[in-house]
């Protein structure tokens, strides 16, 4: 973490409270959930909100199959934290295998073609956001993906596009695959916001 | 507009107004500076040369970038101020562009 403040808590209640959540949960809280808890009026909580919307919101997506579109934005941003984060709350929903073998090379995993066909556009917009047309979008729509689904895939590809930066540029500490899932658990239970 | 969009528009609105318009530790034009950065626009100083790093790779941000932003705003909570502006900055291009694709592909969908 290259703010130390924010690994600390900028006030006695956030500090009392990063320990006390590390202490019930047998494991160092993650950098990810410091943030939230850092400067909350002027990020975090106008971030949880929109997060919460996208990722926990009604979609034609299910939650496992948003996590996974995350942990794959988070593999384009090059973002460690990210892959193994969301990798885990996916495949605490979806089999294992399916997340590892989409993460390694989703237009050969076992997904429907609606995900893959969408997966292709967000990566698109992740990497070459200047170079993404109508046509595009009609090609997702070739697959029998609605305008609102679109809509939300783009919601978690701009999301993750901001959370896999700031973890990135605040350098995050990596937890243990234990500690993600079990992180992962706890975020599926409460959510983003 | 239909329901989705309006929902996700208005939160994207709502966070981008907080953090380039609200109030702050540092000047919101330093903040304005680091979101254009982060997307291709001028970057001045410090603040703009992080801004322009987290916006094309952030996996190669230094220590010494981070460090230099802290010196120039004068406390942690306001470098944290910079590096979410320029995310932000990058993520909303994205919204605005894959919105813009879908306004355009009109009704295209299934």
């Amino acid at each position: 973490m290259r703010l130390p403040e924010i690994d600390r808590g900028d006030s006695l209640g956030n500090r009392l409270l990063i320990g006390f959540i590390s202490r019930v949960s047998g494991m160092r809280l993650p950098d990810a959930a410091r943030v939230a808890f850092y400067h909350k009026a002027f990020f975090s909580a106008p971030m949880g909100a929109w997060t919460q919307r996208t990722m926990r919101g009604d979609s034609e997506w299910s939650v496992g199959e948003r996590e996974l579109m995350a942990a794959l934005v988070a593999k384009w941003n090059s973002c460690p934290f990210c892959v193994g984060a969301h990798g885990a709350i996916a495949a605490r929903i979806l089999p294992r295998a399916t997340v590892d073998a989409a993460l390694a090379d989703f237009e050969a995993a076992d997904l429907s073609q609606k995900l893959k066909a969408t997966l292709i556009f967000l990566e698109k917009l992740t990497l070459r956001p200047d170079q993404v047309t109508a046509a595009d979008a009609r090609v997702v729509y070739g697959s029998g993906v609605s305008r609102a689904a679109l809509t939300d895939g783009v919601a978690v590809a701009s999301v993750f596009a901001i959370i896999t930066r700031y973890a990135n540029a605040l350098d995050f500490a990596m937890p243990t695959p234990a500690e993600f899932d079990k992180a992962g658990a706890m975020l599926l239970k409460r959510g983003y916001a | 507009m239909d329901a989705a969009v309006t929902s996700h528009a208005e939160l994207a609105e709502t966070l981008r107004r907080r953090v380039l318009d609200g109030p702050g530790e540092t000047p919101a034009a330093l903040r304005q500076m680091a979101a254009k950065a982060a997307t291709g626009g001028a970057a001045d100083g410090p603040a703009g040369t992080l801004a322009r790093q987290i916006g094309q790779a952030s996996y190669a941000v230094s220590d010494a970038e981070v460090a230099a932003v802290r010196t120039q705003t004068g406390s942690e909570r306001a470098a944290f101020e910079i590096v979410a502006a320029a995310a932000m900055g990058a993520g909303l291009l994205r919204w605005q562009q894959g919105l813009a694709a879908i306004e355009e592909a009109g009704d295209a969908a299934p």
